[in-house]
C-alpha cells in the first residue's frame, strides 16, 4: 500500500512538471469556447464492499485483439513462442468465447461491461439512424455547440460542442473504483470519452481523427490522375513541382468560427433568384512546402516553424501542426508524420490522419485530462486516432505491402514503449494495456500465407508477416511476466479470432434478389449510396453494417412499410429461414450458418434498438464491401481480392478470442462476459445485477 | 486569353510578378488562377451527409 502512496505522488509530480512545460510552450489560446466536452458516466455505488483478504491483490490483463487460439497453438507448437507456451505450462489456455457479432466494438464492450449488445448497445461497427436513414458510427457521436453568433464571416458559438459515449453499461474499472481500487486502462476500444474512474485511462478504437473521422490520410501527388476521384479513407490532392519547391496544405476541421455562402447558395444568387443563403464551415488548413533535392534524393519539408529533412522512402518523426481558427486567439493543435514515397518521376508524399495531439487535446482522450500529456512528455507523441495501423492507405495502394508493414512497425513500437513505461511503475491495483497490431497484420497479410485465397500473393518475406506478429507480442509478453510479481494475476486475452475472408456476399442484392426489397429504377441498380435508388413503400427489410439486417418497420423506419407486431414478426421468421437456406452457387456452400435476433436473443434496454437480425456467415464468407453502407452490386456472390483478406465478422462459433493467464480456468468454454465477473471476483467483488457470466478464474491446485 | 479582366493596384501586381518567378510559375496569369482557385476550394465543401459516409470510410471494414 505504501508503494502505491509513492507511485501515486510521483505521478502526480511529473504530471505536473509536464503541465507546466505545456503551459509554457502554449499559444495564448481561447480553449474553453472550442473544446468538445465529454459527458462522463455517472457513477452509482453498487456491489458489496471489498472484502479484507482481497486488499493488495493485483491485476494485469494484456489485450491483444484479434490473436486466434489456432494460430496461437499452431505458432507454440512450431517453438515461436517461448513465452505463451511457458505460460501455457504454468498456468492455463482455453479459446475464449466471444460476442455476436464477433466485431471489436461489441467483443470489447462486453469484455468491459459483462453485458451483452442488449445491454450495451454496441450491435456494430455501424449503426442507423432510422429516421433520418443515416448510417453513424456506433461508438461516439459529436454534438454541436450552441446557436452561435454571427458577425460577418465570423461565427461564435454561445456554448461548446461535446462529444458522448454511446456505449451503455459501467465497466468493470468504475466497479473496482467503486470500492477503491485504481486502474490504469491503456487504449481500450469504445472508450471515448474516457469514463471516468479512479486511476487513469486513455482512449482507444473509436476514438476520432481530428476531422471526426475514422481515419483520413493524405496523399499529394503530381499525377493526380493516376488514382480515382474518391478513395476510400483517405484523400488525394495534387500538388504541382514547380523550381524543386512543392506547395501543400494539410486541412484540418471546419473552421466553426467562420462561415461562408454554399455554392448552391451562390449558385442561385448567380440566377438572380431571392434564397436565404446557407452557410458552410471553411476547413482549417496549415500550409507546408517541401523543397526537392533531386540529386540528393530528398527533400527538405517546412512546416510552421519546423524543419525537416525526409530521403525517399523515409518516415518522419511526429509534427506538429497547428491551425488557426481565429488567428492569434484559438489554435488547434494536432501532430502528422509525413512519408516520403516517392520524389520522382512521380512526387508522392503520404500524411497520417491528423491526430489529436496527446501534449494538447482538443478533445477529451485521457483521464485525468492531463494524462495524456504526462505520456506525451515521457514516450513523445504517439498516435491517438482509432486503429493506427493504416490498412485504409494500403488497400487504395497508397502504401504497398511493405510499407504497410513498416508503418504497423511504427505504431508498435509506440505501443511497446508504452507498456514499458507502464510497467516500469508498480501497478496499482489493476493494469490493462492494449495491442491492436495482430488484429490489423491478421487482416491485411493473411493473402500472404494463404494459397487457397482468391487474392494469393507469393511473397517470401510477408508469408511469415502473421507469425511473426504473434512473436513480436511473445516477447511483449515475457516483457509483462519479468516485471509483475508471481503473486500478481496474469490475464492475456482477445476479443476474436481469425478466419480467412474468401468471398463477399452482397446481402442487399441477396435482398433484392429475394424480393425484400424494390428499386425505384432497377436499371440504375449499381448507381448511389445509402438506398438511394430504393422504394421504400415496397421494401420489407433491408442490411447495413457489417452483420446487420433491419426491417423496414412504420413508425421507426422514415418511409417504413411493415406494422410491428406479427406482420413484422413473419418478416423476421421469412428472413431467418431463408438467410439459413442461402446457397452460394459457385460451389454449393451455405453462406449463412448463424441467424441471432437481437429482441429474442438479448437481454437489456437496448436489445430493440439495433438490426432486427446479426447474420452470421460461415468461415470463409463475409459481407461484401459495398453492401455496409447500401449498395447494390450486380452479383450476389464475389471473390474477395483485396488485401484485406482475413476477418472476423461472421459466424461467432468460428473465431472465437483467447484466455491465458497464471490461474486455472475452471469451466472448458469461458466467455467474454465470465471474464468481466472473473476480474471483479479476484478483488472478492461480487458483481452487479444483470452481468450473466460466470467466474472462470481458480487458483492453481 | 481575352477573358475578364481583373484590376490589381501596381504594388500587388509587382509582388505578383516577383513571386509567381521565384515559386516557378511561367507566369502571373498562372499564379494568380492558382492561388484564386485554392481560396475558392473553401467555398465547396462536401455536403453532410457525404461527409458522414466518408468518415466512416476510414473504417477499414467497408469501401
Amino acid at each position: 500500500m505504501s508503494n502505491r502512496v509513492k507511485v501515486s505522488r510521483a505521478g502526480h509530480a511529473r504530471a505536473g512538471n509536464s503541465a507546466r512545460r505545456c503551459q509554457a510552450n502554449a499559444r495564448q489560446v481561447w480553449k474553453p469556447a472550442l473544446r468538445w466536452v465529454a459527458l462522463l458516466c455517472t457513477v452509482c455505488l453498487v456491489g458489496t464492499a471489498t472484502p479484507l483478504s482481497a486488499a493488495g491483490r493485483k491485476v494485469v490483463v494484456l489485450g491483444i485483439d484479434g490473436m486466434d487460439p489456432k494460430l496461437l497453438q499452431s505458432f507454440v507448437d512450431q517453438g515461436r513462442m517461448p513465452n505463451f507456451k511457458a505460460l501455457m505450462k504454468d498456468g492455463d489456455f482455453r479459446p475464449l468465447q466471444t460476442t455476436m457479432p464477433p466485431q471489436s466494438p461489441v467483443a470489447w464492450s462486453t469484455f468491459m461491461t459483462g453485458l451483452d449488445p442488449g445491454g450495451h448497445g454496441i450491435f456494430d461497427f455501424i449503426h442507423v439512424d432510422p429516421v433520418k436513414m443515416a448510417p453513424y458510427n456506433s461508438m461516439a457521436v459529436a454534438e454541436a455547440g450552441g446557436r452561435p453568433v454571427n458577425v460577418g464571416s465570423w461565427s461564435f458559438p454561445t456554448s461548446g460542442g461535446g462529444v458522448r459515449l454511446l456505449r451503455k453499461g459501467k465497466t468493470f474499472w468504475q466497479m473496482l473504483g467503486d470500492h477503491g481500487l485504481r486502474s490504469t486502462i491503456f487504449r481500450m476500444p469504445v472508450n471515448f470519452p474516457p469514463v471516468k474512474a479512479p486511476g487513469r485511462s486513455l482512449s482507444g478504437m473509436g476514438t476520432p481523427d481530428l476531422i471526426g473521422s475514422q481515419g483520413t490520410f493524405s496523399f499529394y501527388t503530381d499525377h493526380r490522375k493516376d488514382w480515382p476521384a474518391q478513395i476510400s479513407g483517405g484523400e488525394i490532392f495534387e500538388v504541382t513541382v514547380r523550381s524543386n519547391r512543392v506547395d501543400g496544405q494539410l486541412y484540418g476541421p471546419p473552421n466553426t468560427f467562420r462561415r461562408f455562402p454554399t455554392k448552391e447558395s451562390l449558385e442561385l444568387l448567380e440566377k438572380g433568384r431571392a434564397v436565404s443563403i446557407n452557410y458552410d464551415n471553411p476547413k482549417l488548413t496549415q500550409d507546408f512546402v517541401v523543397y526537392v533535392d533531386p540529386k540528393a534524393r530528398a527533400a527538405k519539408l517546412v512546416l510552421g516553424d519546423q524543419e525537416l529533412v525526409l530521403k525517399e522512402k523515409e518516415w518522419s518523426n511526429w509534427v506538429h501542426a497547428e491551425f488557426e481558427a481565429i488567428p492569434h486567439v484559438i489554435t488547434i493543435s494536432s501532430a502528422v508524420r509525413f512519408y516520403l514515397k516517392q520524389l520522382s518521376p512521380k512526387f508522392e508524399l503520404y500524411v497520417t490522419p491528423l491526430q489529436i495531439d496527446p501534449e494538447d487535446p482538443v478533445m477529451p482522450i485521457s483521464q485525468p485530462a492531463n494524462w495524456s500529456k504526462e505520456l506525451c512528455s515521457q514516450l513523445g507523441r504517439f498516435y491517438t486516432h482509432n486503429i493506427p495501423e493504416d490498412a485504409q492507405a494500403f488497400k487504395a495502394g497508397v502504401l504497398s505491402a511493405g510499407e504497410f508493414w513498416d508503418q504497423m512497425m511504427l505504431a508498435y513500437e509506440e505501443r511497446s514503449r508504452a507498456l514499458d513505461y507502464l510497467l516500469a511503475h508498480p501497478v496499482e491495483d489493476f493494469l490493462f494495456v492494449y495491442f491492436g497490431t495482430v488484429d490489423q497484420g491478421s487482416h491485411m497479410l493473411w493473402h500472404f500465407m494463404d494459397r487457397e485465397h482468391p487474392g494469393y500473393v507469393q511473397d517470401d518475406l510477408l508469408k511469415d508477416g502473421i507469425p511473426k506478429l504473434y512473436e513480436m507480442l511473445d516477447s511483449r509478453l515475457g516483457r509483462v511476466r519479468e516485471a509483475i510479481g508471481k503473486e500478481t494475476t496474469l490475464v492475456v486475452m482477445s476479443d476474436h479470432g481469425f478466419a480467412p475472408f474468401y468471398w463477399e456476399v452482397n446481402l442487399n442484392t441477396w435482398l433484392l434478389e429475394q424480393g425484400f426489397i424494390a428499386l425505384k429504377d432497377p436499371s440504375k441498380q449499381e448507381s448511389g449510396e445509402f438506398f438511394s435508388n430504393v422504394d421504400w413503400s415496397r421494401t420489407q427489410a433491408y442490411a447495413a453494417g457489417l452483420n446487420g439486417l433491419y426491417v423496414n418497420l412504420k413508425g421507426r423506419e422514415k418511409a417504413g412499410s411493415v406494422t410491428p407486431g406479427p406482420e413484422a414478426d413473419a418478416v423476421v421468421d421469412k428472413l431467418e429461414k431463408a438467410l439459413l437456406s442461402m446457397k452460394d452457387p459457385r460451389n454449393n456452400r451455405s453462406p449463412v450458418s448463424l441467424v441471432v435476433r437481437p429482441h429474442r436473443d438479448f437481454k437489456g434496454p437496448e436489445k430493440d434498438k439495433g438490426p432486427d437480425i446479426l447474420v452470421g456467415y460461415s468461415r470463409g464468407y463475409r459481407c461484401s464491401w459495398e453492401s455496409p453502407l447500401g449498395e447494390f452490386p450486380k452479383a450476389v456472390f464475389v471473390n474477395n481480392h483485396s488485401p484485406w483478406s482475413g476477418d472476423h465478422c461472421m459466424d461467432y462459433r468460428e473465431v472465437p478470442g483467447i484466455l491465458l493467464t497464471n490461474l486455472r480456468i475452471s469451466n472448458p468454454t469461458p466467455t467474454l462476459a465470465d471474464l468481466t465477473v472473473s476480474l471483479l471476483q479476484q478483488y472478492g467483488i461480487t458483481p452487479p445485477e444483470g452481468l450473466t457470466g460466470k467466474n472462470v478464474l481458480e487458483p492453481k491446485k | 486569353m481575352f477573358g475578364p479582366k481583373v484590376k490589381l493596384d501596381k504594388a500587388l501586381y509587382e509582388k505578383l510578378k516577383m513571386y509567381s518567378t521565384i515559386a516557378g510559375y511561367s507566369s502571373v496569369e498562372e499564379f494568380v488562377h492558382h492561388a484564386l482557385e485554392k481560396e475558392i476550394k473553401q467555398f465547396e465543401g462536401a455536403t453532410s451527409e457525404e461527409e458522414i459516409r466518408q468518415k466512416l470510410k476510414g473504417l477499414g471494414y467497408i469501401s
